[in-house]
């Protein structure tokens, strides 16, 4: 009887009604999702003007005022973006601050990380498990609690007030070895001692076998870094202190947009631009990267 | 597995040096730091600090609100990534583009949406007209205690995409058939979630609400961005009193207050590992 049934409901294929509840559903949460983002892009096609005057109507307090629901412009205008990038040379400035940031720490990461997950993973030595169990406490104490401490060293080397002191620390970010990590322990045992019949030493081994099979976790790991890097704000708000010339553009774009108005949209939609153009590139490493940072 | 090679120390160094100058070393330094008090003779003072932190309102309130903040977060986007997670399974090959959107907010900048975020908030944006249009009286979203609302969304909008990719990941590996069994034996939608699928995923599960937890610790940017460094006392967070510690050159209070957090989020997690394991011996 309950063959039969199970035969049957096979060759029917069952129309669940969640279905299409579920993509009712998510359609409807996935549009809410973009919408700030499509907001952004739409609005940085406005006259400067017009959103000036749009932004100007906010914080009225009376009982009986809207703010108008903007969503077609008078007229497409480039006219924000053409002075975010040409005219007004602070915007350009902090946006560099913050690509000079993220270049930094990822070319650091890339120096440091992989080694140091390389050692963790294919060498046995002693202290190697505590080493790793620190590294995941590390990655798990909240940013306030290691930030804190960090502070006394940056002191003690007088790096406090210089970009050194927000790089460093995110270069050995344990987070990013406990990733890179976690995928060099999958590889298959057999193609180390294969390489090894074939003369290959430990440093060969890393540069011509691990650093290939390892590059969809190097693009996750690459591409999060980034997305920190590029919105860096506790770090530099902290050691940093009042050197606002060295301050990236997630800290200085509040203000700049509430002195510019005009060209906040702009500025933003620029600002977002590369995590996208990122995101899509990497999408299916990122995707790895995320499912393997469960820990089993 | 390689044994006993000098180049270990090649690989390994580089990497250690750096853990152990910005991270062990001074964690530790930091311990016996928060008991001195910060005078040229610098005594020590054993826990001094820690009486005078504790006594700050300014700190317990920056406490308070990191951790009801956290308990806000945390919960809603479990629940939230759970059921994304469910339906984006039910969707099978065809989930892959709404998984796509669901993650984008985590590579963007807050900063970038904060204006965007703003302007939807006002006083007279739309999410208070959509309230006087369902007949409720509107809300001063950004200079109130009301503050926490749009602060939780922001936070809950960028992050929430990476605890669905875990629980996705971890729904997939659940085999189909017993969902056919269950389904036989006559268990509705809920059922089926709840007594099949949430144990089976019960160690993925766990991870997502401590990693959404401990993540949500450190909600600052977002409140940082819309109320500056002294905002409304119902969104000062720890960070807020950390950094204007900080702008007081005060590192001993920075410090202790660190370690102070260190404790009680050891004691948190203790506790949660504690249940988890009783309730595994249960089964």
């Amino acid at each position: 009887m309950t063959d039969r049934t199970l035969r049957h409901r096979k060759k029917r294929r069952p129309i669940r009604p969640g279905r299409i509840l579920s993509f009712v559903l998510l359609s409807l949460v996935c549009a809410l999702v973009l919408l700030p983002i499509l907001l952004t892009f739409l609005y940085s096609f406005f006259p400067m003007s017009e959103m000036k005057a749009f932004l100007g109507t906010r914080n009225n307090y009376a009982q009986d005022q809207w703010m108008d629901i903007l969503l077609s412009p008078a007229m497409v205008s480039l006219r924000q973006h053409y002075s975010v990038l040409i005219e007004k040379p602070v915007y350009l400035q902090l946006f560099f601050n913050s690509v000079r940031y993220t270049l930094a720490i990822l070319a650091g990461q890339a120096l440091v990380i992989p080694m140091m997950a390389y050692a963790l993973s294919r060498f046995r030595f002693r202290g190697r498990d505590t080493l790793f169990f620190i590294i995941l406490m590390l990655m798990l104490l909240p940013f306030q609690v290691t930030m804190a401490p960090s502070v006394l060293t940056m002191r003690s080397l007088g790096l406090m007030g210089t970009r050194w002191a927000v790089i460093l620390p995110l270069v050995f970010s344990p987070f990013y070895i406990f990733l890179v990590r976690q995928y060099m322990v999958t590889i298959p045992p057999d193609l180390f001692e294969a390489a090894m019949m074939d003369g290959a030493g430990t440093w060969r081994s890393f540069v011509h076998m691990v650093l290939p099979i390892s590059k969809p976790i190097l693009g996750a790991a690459a591409a999060l870094s980034f997305a920190d890097s590029w919105n860096l704000v506790e770090q530099p708000l902290i050691y940093l202190g009042e050197n606002q010339a060295l301050m990236p553009l997630s800290v200085m774009f509040n203000q700049m947009t509430s002195s510019e108005p005009g060209i906040a949209f702009a500025g933003a939609a620029l600002y977002i631009l590369p995590a996208l153009l990122l995101y899509t590139y990497f999408q299916e490493d990122i995707l790895l990267g995320i499912q393997l940072s469960d820990m089993k | 597995m390689f044994h006993r090679k000098k180049s270990l120390w090649l690989f390994l160094l580089p990497g250690l040096l750096g853990l152990m100058v910005f991270y062990v070393v001074p964690f530790l330094g930091g311990i016996y730091f928060s008991m001195t008090d910060g005078t040229i003779s610098n005594r020590f003072v054993l826990f001094d600090n820690y009486k005078q932190v504790w006594g700050n309102a300014g700190f317990r309130l920056g406490l308070q609100n990191s951790l009801v903040l956290s308990l806000i977060c945390a919960p809603v986007i479990f629940i939230c990534a759970f059921i994304l997670a469910v339906m984006l399974r039910a969707l099978k090959e065809k989930s892959i583009g709404f998984r796509n959107v669901l993650l984008m907010p985590y590579l963007v900048p807050s900063a970038a949406l904060l204006i965007v975020w703003m302007i939807l908030f006002d006083y007279g944006g739309v999410i208070n007209r959509a309230i006087v249009a369902l007949g409720g009286q509107r809300v001063l979203w950004l200079d109130s205690g009301a503050l926490r609302v749009p602060v939780v969304l922001l936070y809950i909008w960028k992050n929430i995409g990476f605890s669905v990719v875990i629980f996705s990941a971890a729904l997939s590996s659940v085999p189909d058939a017993l969902y056919e069994f269950a389904m036989l034996e006559g268990a509705g939608p809920f059922q089926r979630e709840t007594k099949i699928t949430l144990p089976l995923i019960l160690p993925t599960a766990f991870l997502v609400f401590v990693l959404a937890w401990v993540n949500a610790f450190k909600i600052f940017k977002e409140v940082y961005f819309i109320g500056g460094a002294y905002p409304h006392d119902a969104v000062y967070t720890l960070q807020h009193y950390m950094n204007n510690m900080f702008a007081q050159l005060n590192y001993h209070h920075v410090t202790t207050a660190a370690y102070s957090f260190a404790v009680i989020v050891f004691v948190l997690f203790a506790a949660l590992y504690a249940s988890k394991g009783v309730r595994g011996l249960d089964r």
